[in-house]
Parts: C-alpha cells; structure tokens; sequence
C-alpha cells in the first residue's frame, strides 16, 4: 500500500509513522493470537482495519481469528474470506507489477512482492479443505504453490509440504506423494543416508531393533505393558481372542496412571510446535517413507524402513512407529503381534487417538473373523470420536482428527459381512459424504439393497422399472462434457438431499454411479500420467523442452535419490498392478451385479447388455464369466432367444451331456487378492476374508449350468434330453427349489405325475400349506 | 459400450417386453401389476361360485349377471381360473361346466370367436372324447363351427335344460387338427410374453392320498347337511372356491437358477486403517504489517544498477545481503525484462541472481530475455561464468551459440566492430569446448562454417584448428 504510492520522501516518513505503529499492533495481535484469545486480537485487528483499510493480511488474519473465535463452525465463510483476499492480493500484485515494470529506472521505486504474498490464504484455504476431508480438492490448491515452492520461507515450506503428503496419502496418490517426498528428502537435506549407510547404522544398533522389536525386554515398555501383553498373548493364545479381556487389559492399564518410561505421545504437537530438528524432521520423513510403502503394499522394504525409523525414534517420541509397525504386521496378516504393536504404542491413552486405537483393533478382529468384537470395537471408536467433537473450546485440530466417517465406513463392511444390509447401508450412506467418489461404496450400497432384497426386508414389492430412475447422459469430455437429460424421468432419486430407501431400483442407480467413476477412473489414470509433473524438474521440462531435457532428468533423478530409485519404481508399479487389478475386479461386480437387478427388475434387454459387457471385459474372472453367461442365458430365454441363450450355456459344455467345472478354487483366490506374504502366524484360512463371501462353490455351479440347460430344453419340449440333465442337477443341488420345480415340471410334461409327486416330498424345501380362502354356504 | 450390446436385440424403441402384445392388450393385461390383483378377490369367488351353480336360470340370465356384478377388466382373471378349473373334468358338475363355457364365450363375444383368448380350451374340450357329447356340442354352438350356429337359442334355455333336451344322435364331431385349423393362430399362445411362461403348466396337482379310481361325483363321501362327518368326505364348493381363490394368471413353468452374484470380497485396502495425520492448524500470515524494508537497500540498489556499474562496495552489499537471504533473490525486483539493462551494467551482479535463480521455474525466462538480447561482451561473459557455476540447459547454450554467429555475420556494416565481435565468439567458444562445456559435434558444421567465413581473424583460424585437433 504505502510503498507502492511514496515517491517522495515526505510521504515515505509518515509511512514509516504509520509503519512502527501498525507494526506494533500486529505484533500484539499475534500474540493474542497465540494465546488464544481471539476476542482481544480481533480487537486489535478492527484497529489495525481502520489503519490500513483494505489490507490483504489484516482481513485474512481477521478471518482466521475470527472463524476459531466461533469455534470452527463456518467453514464455508472462512473459505470465501480466503478466496477474497487470495483474489486482492492478486489484483494488487499484478498491479504492482505493471508499475514497477513501467517506472523509469532512475525513480527510486522499489517494490517488495511479500505484502501481495497470497500463499499463506492458499495454504490456508488448503488447511481448511483437508480438516472438511476433501483431500483432492486439498491437493490440487496446494498444487500451484508447490510449483512456486522454492520462492517461499521455509516454514510455510515446511507446512506446504506435510499437508500435501498427508493429503496425498489420503488420496492414496502414490505418485504425487512421492514427487513431494522427493523434493523435502532433497531440500531439507535431512540425508537420510545412502543405502549402505542404512545398512551398516542397522547392523549397529541391531540388538536395540531386535528388543524393541521382542519389546518384551525393550526399556520403553514399562512392567505394566509388560503384563498386559503376557496376559493378552496368553489369551491369544488359548485362542479365547475375547474383547472383554483386551478391554479390561486396557483399562487395568488406564488405571495405573502414567507410568514412568512409556514413550511419550508426540502425535498431537502441532507442526508449528515441532522444533525443526533435523532429527525430527528425519525420523517423519522416515515414517512417511514407511507409509508410502505400506499404501504401495511394498511389505518387505517396509519392513527394514519401519526398523531404521524405531532406531531413530528411540528414547524419543516411538509412538508413531509403533503404529506404523502395527500396521504392517496387520498387512503380514500376523494379527497377534498387530494387537501387541498397538497396545504398545500408547495411543489408547490418548483422548485424540484413542477413537484410531480402537479403529485398528477393530480392523485386525474382523480380519480373524471375530465380527462381534470387531462391531464393539468399531462402536466405541465412534463414541470417542464423538466424546472428542463435544469438547469445548472446539479445535479445528479434532474436526480433521475426527475420523468418524472413516469408521463409520468400517462398520458398514462389518455390518453386510454380518448380513445386515439395512444397518450397512445406513452406514454406507453416512459415509459417503467423504467416499462418494471411491466407485467400491456404490457396489457396496448396491449390495446392501440386493441382499435386502433377498431377505424380504423392501417395502415395495417390484416397482415399475423405468418410472423410478432418471437417466442423465453424459456427453463429450473436457470443457465439451454436456449433460443430456433424457425425457419421462421423474426426479425421485436425483437431488433429493435424503437418501431415498433401499430398493432394487436404487441399487441400480448405485452401480451405474459405480460404472461411471470406474470408467472416469481409467481416464484420469492417463491424465495423472501427464500431470505428473507436480515435480518442479518436470514442469520446468514441460515448459522449456527446447532447453534441454537431459538436465531436467537428471535433476528428477536426484529428487528422487533419497530411496533406491529402482525400488522405489518397481514398488509404485507393483502398486499400480494391485490398483488395476482391484478396479478390474471391481468393474466386473458392477456388472454382474447390473444385470441381476436387471433380471430382478424383469428387464432382460438391460440385463442382457449388462451380461455382455461384463463378457467382453478383457481378462474377465472365470468366477464373473461364468454369472455373466448365466444371466445373459437367462435374459434371452426371457427375449424368446433360446437358441442364442443355449449357446451361452453350451460354452462350458463337454461332450454331449456333460459340463466342465465352470471356476476352480483357485479362481476364488485370486479373486480375493489372498496373497501369500510371509506371515509368521498360520491362521485357519476358513476364518476371516475367505468366509467372507458366501458364493457357488464350483461343482455347485456347475450344477447350476444342469438345471438351467435342462430349464432351457424342457421350454423347447426337448423333455427326454432334459429329464437326465435334471437329475445330474438334482443329484449335485439336492435341495435346491428351482431345479425341483423344474424337474416336476419335466415329469409332468413326460406324464408322471407321480413322480413329480414323490419329488414334492423328497424335496425338504416344500411345505403344504392349507388353502387360505374359504367361502362357505 | 451399452449401444454395441443393442445390435443383439432389437432396439430399445422396438422394445417389445415394453409395449404389451396386442393380445395382452385385448385381455386388458398390463405389464407389471400388482400381484394381488392377479387373483380373484373373495367377493368375486363367491360370485362366481353361485353362477356356477344356477344350472336352473336361463344361461343368458346368469351371463348378464355375470356383466352387472364382474367389472370388465377382470374378465381375463376370472376366464384363466375358469380355465383351469375346466381342465380337471371332474371338479365340474356337468351344468357347472356349460355355464363357465359360457361366460368365457361371453366375455370376448364382441370378437370374433378366434380371437378370444380362451379359444384353444374350447377347442381341446369340444374335441375331446371323454366330455360328454352335450358339452361338446354347446362348445360348437358356441364357435359358431359349421352348421352349429344355434348359440343364441341355446342361451335362452337354463343349462340343465339344455343337457336334459339334448339329443347326441343328430351330431357329428370333428377332429381336434380341423378345428385348430380353423381357428388358426389364436388357439395357441398362452397368456404370457417369455418362453418360460409361455410352456407353463397348470399347477393343479392330483392329490396322491385321494385313490386315483376315486369318483368324487359319487354321493358316497359328500357332506351331507348335518349328517356326521366321514373320513375322505369332502366338499366339491370349497375345493372349487379354494382353487378360485388362489389361482394366479402364472402357471408352473421350469424355473431358472439365477445365482446372486457373491459379496465383493474385501481387500485389505477397503477396511480403513487409520494413521494420525500431523496436526495441520491455520496459518496466522506474520507479514501483517510487517517491515516491509526486507532487501529495500537492495532492491534501490539493483534499480540503481540498471543504470550505471555499481561500486565494488555497493555491489558486496548485494552479495552478502543475496547469501543471508537466500529467499530474497526472488523479491529483488529484477525480472527477465531488467535482466539485460542489468547484464550491461553488472554483469557480476547478474551472474550472481541467476545462479541462485537456478532451481526456480522461472529460470526459463531469464535464460530467453538473455539469449535473445543484443550480443556483447558482457552478455557474453555472463553466460561464460554462468557455464561455470551451474550446469545450463545444452539447449539454451546451442541456441545462443547460433545467435552469437549470426550476430556477427549481420555486424557487416561496422567491420571494425564486427572483427570485435568475431574475436569474443571465438576466445568464448574456444573456453566452452575446452572446459567440456559444449559437445564440439553438435555445432561443428556451423561453427566451422564460421571459422571459414572469418579465416582473415587470427581467433577464427585458431578455433578452427582447435575443432580440426578434436576430430
């Protein structure tokens, strides 16, 4: 403002006046600040207001004392005052600019960029969008600052750069969490070391890893811990996982108040607080570097980077790492040394952290299938979150901490594996405010509905197909997307700010939500590949490839130096397979899944396109194929097409009458992701994710492939050829009721009714009901 | 995608499960109704039941009953339980049949007697040998076949009187192939759309404890009015409006095992374990009112410098006040557009902001506003020290090479200052290929093509030998 107008040296001393004066307030303000108390310092702020109206700064700090002074409840209001000053500051630096460019050089006009600075409201608005969980629209703010990051102070740096790997991992964005990671391990030249160096500080201190890692012996754990852990192993042992049991051992602990040498909880410091120590900075760049490769599912380097982050947390703040080690135990599906690890690293004790505390176990008992414990679990670490948010005065620290949602989406996994639809769905829907965008919720609240649906519990019986669902294409990509509203809609589902009760017709709009993300999913995967260039290195390349490209790759090399760069690759590919094949899978549930509502729905041309999409996906699962030629039968049994709809079946067809096997066991495997880490702990496989989903084993399928052939061949009077076809059906699928009716239905037709007889009575599944009208004379 | 499945099936306009068969639509049969109302209610069951039973009125009585007390549009359900009740032909008293006969005939005599629904039922009784011949004749009469044409008499007349008065010698019967002829199509498809539906049978079942030689017309087991109860007793109303009142319009057909498609198993990536995040808090922006002398004296200082050449001490206050900040370099005022007022003038000044501006993104355009600035001593000095200090872009130190020689091949008109400047491009280049800065092959053509050109200059020949040592 001032500098901007003062050309004369009059005007430059009442500057400096008003200068020392101004700057006197500010500084009061930020210590008010400081000590929270906002009233006072929004006093002063007015003050300063009327000193120097307009003023970027003062509005932001304005906005900012003001938005915690109402205890964090506006965040709408804070993010518009963000916007506006970060616009002022704009405009009035391009306007600075243009003058300092016209002014003649000889006019002692020199301008400082610093007042017109607006990377602090960005940082800001990016802070404030991360606590509101939406983290893509956090990376994507922080993003042109990143690009500018080597003009700014390194304290704000140092902010920029932890929200956006914090940001990244949420997103769980391998690549961008990377370029950044690259950059601070460079800048802040903390060394993290060669990976001799690693090697030979591991070898050193190996007998410390190797006790903290038995943590039995472990100085930092206290007698206490120590025998909560005897008792939980012994428990664990008897294989009596009982939460009872851990909870008391939890309580017993709390009681016993704080105990001289358990590590210290560290996690809540803010960054602010956080001396910047280059050891500190070390160890979390070192954890972040554990996490990276856990998100990347890289276990075994995992593994040594989580032992060389505990032997630079010793005697220090290990909580962290514990944790972190908890986690990749848990990943090693080694779920009793998870348990130990966690109780371990103290964050129960804590009020912030004891909602992730109980989040995690709950995890862990789900994975070994104890649904009950897992669900009280779930529950309490909700209650804590809850207990967390009524706390006065509100900090915005616990709104971001507040991971309620997350575990909300826990329990509704827990509630369907537990065949609870209604409640899973509830939960789905809850949470759906922060996953909207992950197309898995939708197959998940589709799932809800179908298993409803199966257990009788819609209201409605089947509604009108088409009255009940409003179709919008979307057309064109880029700036050129339209939406197209298609005619004879109604607005039932759409915009409607409830969600609307579970019905087969909402399933329906779910998958194709699913669908469509999926879809948007893949595209976006080839723009990431082009955006990549968070990397300075790489946009300096973008912009000048005439200026030379060998440079640049070099320097990109460098950023990334810090880990073994060829690890570091195969780990973010090897991570990028797992992803692809996950979206794989998951694209072939949605489709499967499309056209058994459709068939439900009595809308066998959807569900016929539906089949066949599904049939045409490359490197579809047998598992799927095998439901997609079913249904596709199906449907075009029902489009009076049963020549097509026997070829369908016809594919799995050996020899004249009989069927291969349609799936094997190990297709279920693959399916299921089980891969065979080391895992030190041998569990009964039956237990947890493998029970998790109840399906057709194989010969039942291929049962099923009888019934439905001899279904389609008794439609066609082929009665002879279908009667044996039956019988292998019912010899496989003995109390199944459609292969029976079907049966009847072929012995009547071949003229034995008692023999349709004899199968009503056999067939366990029937009951004779007594007639329900009576009209009497 | 979903279009390509289309080709398959007729197009979603031609969509025949949507738009009812005509002959769903003459049964007044829509698509997805509500199933209770496929069934006959109770009130419409006892209805029925009575006109079943009044063998003694006129028929056409009992058919205009029938119309005033059944609403139109239930016409098509009450006619396929009739229907069913017909194909067991001993559930009927032989009255009862002719006048459910009858209503199914009136309920689509606006049509022509092919186009009723029902015809294929009437068709298979007037044919088959074991109803008796009266039955089949009224069935005749009724399709209006050959010379049975007497319909309208006959409904005059109760239906016990009909059969009483019937005279079985006077007809002939014809064969179940010649009457399907006949009535063509229409007697064939079933009331359904789909095939599964279209091949279903009737559900009724035979009872496996009732003795199959059992004549339930037999008066031996029917109840008698207030007589005692018998064991096998049963009777003939209530099985009737038993089977009325829970007939639906869908008869057994074989069924279609439709899997449901298994729980979406869950990765270890979908249960959510949680990690603390850092404490991220908002950002108090301490440059309020702040000082806003940071780098004043060097900033008045560098503006100075685009004028005139700094003194020695001068141009050591940039230098220290540039190392103690390292983040000042970038609010020093200099852009790419002062860059070469600067070279001019200072050219250890520029050298030294460019070296720290090195890493940032917009080095790019100080490089630019450098290579396309006039050639000179000092430009070129800068870009020297520069190759020194930093690694530059090969690219940008190509281009102004080429600019370099070109400058001095369109200096012709001053020769004076023209020798000057071949002489700097060359000491310049000779330094560049000695220190390994460039790769003589990427420019030898050019620069020896510069060497020749300007033979007469003692540098030029000395480059050029030095190019001739490398090869």
């Amino acid at each position: 403002m001032d500098s901007l107008s003062s050309s004369d040296a009059s005007a430059r001393d009442e500057d400096s006046v008003v200068l020392s004066v101004t700057s006197a307030l500010a500084k009061d303000a930020l210590s008010y600040f400081q000590s929270a108390k906002f009233a006072e310092c929004i006093d002063i702020l007015n003050q300063l207001n009327h000193k120097k109206p307009h003023d970027p700064k003062v509005l932001h700090n304005m906005a900012i004392a003001e938005y915690i002074r109402d205890g964090c409840s506006n965040a709408k209001e804070l993010l518009e005052a963000l916007n506006y000053v970060k616009k002022q500051s704009e405009e009035l630096a391009a306007a600075a600019k243009e003058q300092g460019e016209a002014a003649t050089p000889g006019t002692n006009v020199s301008v400082s960029k610093d007042q017109f600075d607006s990377s602090v409201s960005i940082l800001n608005m990016a802070v404030t969008w991360f606590h509101l969980h939406e983290y893509t629209k956090s990376l994507s703010i922080l993003q042109p600052l990143y690009q500018n990051i080597l003009r700014l102070d390194e304290t704000i740096v140092h902010q920029i750069c932890f929200l956006l790997l914090d940001s990244a991992l949420a997103c769980r964005d391998a690549v961008k969490f990377l370029t950044v990671f690259g950059y601070m391990e460079k800048t802040f030249g903390v060394g993290l070391g060669s990976q001799e160096e690693n090697g030979s500080t591991m070898q050193l201190s190996s007998n410390q890893v190797s006790k903290t890692s038995s943590l039995l012996s472990s100085s930092v754990v206290s007698d206490t811990l120590k025998s909560d852990l005897t008792a939980v192993e012994s428990s664990l042992c008897e294989e009596n996982l009982d939460y009872d049991n851990v909870l008391a051992e939890i309580e017993a602990e709390k009681r016993m108040k704080h105990v001289g040498h358990i590590p210290t909880n560290n996690l809540l410091k803010t960054l602010g607080e956080r001396s910047i120590l280059s050891v500190d900075l070390k160890l979390e760049l070192q954890l972040y570097k554990v996490r990276f490769l856990l998100l990347t599912r890289n276990l075994k380097l995992a593994k040594r980077e989580v032992k060389h982050a505990m032997n630079i947390a010793q005697k220090r703040d290990s909580s962290m790492a514990l944790l972190l080690k908890s986690q990749l135990e848990y990943a090693l599906g080694n779920h009793r040394k998870a348990i130990k690890l966690l109780l371990v690293s103290g964050i129960q004790k804590d009020a912030g952290t004891s909602g992730i505390f109980n989040n995690n176990l709950g995890c862990i008992y789900y994975q070994l299938g104890k649904y009950q414990t897992s669900a009280t679990l779930f529950s309490k670490a909700l209650r804590d979150g809850t207990s967390l948010r009524k706390e006065k005065p509100v900090k915005l620290f616990s709104l971001s901490q507040d991971k309620s949602l997350l575990i909300t989406y826990n329990l509704g996994i827990l509630y369907l594996a537990c065949g609870k639809p209604l409640l899973a769905a509830r939960c789905f829907q809850e949470a759906s405010l922060v996953f909207y965008r992950q197309p898995l919720i939708w197959l998940r609240i589709a799932e809800c509905c179908t298993m409803a649906h199966q257990k009788g519990l819609l209201e409605e019986g089947i509604t009108s197909s088409d009255r009940s669902e409003m179709r919008v294409h979307v057309i064109g990509k880029g700036k050129w997307r339209k939406l197209m509203m298609e005619e004879n809609g109604s607005v039932e589902l759409a915009g409607s700010a409830k969600w609307p009760k579970l019905s087969l017709a909402l399933a329906r709009v779910c998958l194709s939500n699913g669908l469509y993300l999926l879809s948007g999913l893949n595209d976006s995967k080839s723009d990431l590949q082009s955006t990549l260039p968070l990397d300075i290195d790489e946009t300096k390349e973008a912009s000048s490839s005439d200026h030379g490209e060998a440079n640049t790759n070099s320097d990109l090399k460098e950023a990334k130096g810090g880990m073994n760069q060829a690890i570091i690759q195969s780990s973010l590919s090897a991570f990028k397979d797992i992803k692809t094949r996950e979206n794989q899978f998951a694209k072939q549930a949605l489709f499967a899944n499309m056209a058994y509502v459709e068939l439900e729905l009595e809308n066998p041309i959807k569900a016929l396109s539906a089949a066949n999409s599904l049939l045409q996906l490359p490197d579809c699962s047998k598992i799927y194929a095998f439901l997609g030629h079913l249904y596709a039968a199906e449907a075009l049994c029902l489009l009076n097409r049963p020549v097509d709809a026997g070829a369908h079946l016809s594919a799995y067809l050996l020899g004249q009458d009989d069927f291969n096997m349609p799936f094997g066991q190990e297709d279920f495997d693959q399916w299921r992701m089980n891969v065979s880490y080391d895992c030190e702990e041998t569990w009964d496989s039956s237990t947890g994710n493998a029970r998790d989903s109840v399906f057709l084993k194989p010969e039942e399928s291929r049962g099923t492939l009888f019934a439905d052939l001899a279904a389609l061949l008794a439609t066609q009077g082929h009665y002879d050829q279908a009667k044996p076809l039956i019988a292998h059906a019912l010899s496989i699928l003995q109390n199944n009721v459609e292969a029976t009716v079907t049966a009847i239905y072929i012995d009547l037709m071949l003229g034995s009714s008692q023999d349709a007889l004899a199968r009503l009575k056999q067939c366990t599944r029937v009951s004779f009901v007594p007639g329900t009208l009576e009209v009497r004379r | 995608m979903a279009s390509e499945d289309f080709t398959e099936v007729p197009k979603p306009s031609e969509d025949f499960t949507e738009v009812p068969k005509p002959s769903e639509c003459e049964r007044g049969l829509a698509q997805h109704e509500d199933p209770s109302m496929m069934i006959m209610n109770k009130e419409e069951t006892a209805i029925l039941l009575s006109l079943l039973k009044s063998d003694l009125r006129p028929i056409d009585d009992v058919l205009s009953e029938f119309s005033s007390k059944i609403s139109r549009s239930r016409n098509f359900i009450v006619c396929s339980s009739l229907s069913v009740l017909l194909q067991d032909l001993v559930l009927l008293r032989g009255t009862d049949r002719i006048i459910a006969f009858a209503i199914m005939y009136h309920c689509y005599s606006s049509q022509k007697p092919s186009s009723n629904p029902f015809v294929s039922d009437m068709i298979t009784a007037a044919c088959n040998e074991q109803v008796e011949k009266s039955e089949r004749a009224f069935l005749l009469h009724l399709l209006q076949w050959n010379s049975y044409d007497n319909a309208k008499e006959i409904l005059k007349q109760s239906a016990a009187d009909y059969i009483k008065s019937f005279d079985p010698s006077t007809h002939d019967f014809p064969e179940l192939g010649e009457l399907q002829r006949e009535y063509g199509d229409k007697a064939d498809p079933g009331p359904s759309s789909h095939i599964f539906a279209e091949y279903s049978l009737s559900k009724l079942l035979h009872d496996p404890d009732v003795p199959r030689g059992c004549d339930p017309n037999s008066p031996e087991f029917d109840v008698q009015p207030g007589g005692n109860f018998k064991i096998g007793s049963g009777d003939r109303d209530e099985a009737i409006s038993g089977i009325l009142g829970s007939l639906t319009l869908k008869g057994l057909g074989p069924r279609w095992i439709r899997p449901c498609p298994p729980r979406f198993p869950v990765y270890q990536s979908e249960l959510l374990w949680i990690d603390p995040d850092n404490k991220h808090e908002l950002v108090w922006d301490d440059k309020m009112c702040a000082d806003t002398s940071r780098g004043a004296t060097v900033r008045d200082l560098l503006v100075k410098g685009l004028k005139v050449t700094l003194s020695p001490t001068e141009q050591e206050v940039i230098t220290t006040e540039l190392a103690n900040d390292p983040k000042l370099v970038y609010h020093c005022g200099i852009t790419p557009r002062k860059l070469p007022q600067l070279v001019e003038h200072n050219p250890q000044i520029a050298v030294e902001i460019l070296t720290k501006l090195i890493n940032s993104p917009e080095i790019v355009d100080y490089f630019t506003a450098l290579v396309s600035m006039d050639m000179s001593l000092h430009s070129m000095e800068v870009v020297n020290r520069l190759t020194t200090a930093v690694e530059l872009p090969k690219e940008f130190i190509r281009m102004y090479i080429t600019n370099c020689i070109s400058s001095c091949e369109n200096a012709k008109q001053d020769k004076y200052m023209q020798n000057r400047l071949v002489r700097l491009v060359c000491v310049f280049l000779q330094s560049l290929i000695r220190n390994n800065i460039i790769d003589v092959k990427d420019l030898f053509i050019e620069v020896q093509a510069f060497c020749i050109e300007f033979s007469r200059i003692r540098e030029a020949a000395g480059l050029f030998r030095l190019l001739k040592s490398l090869e």
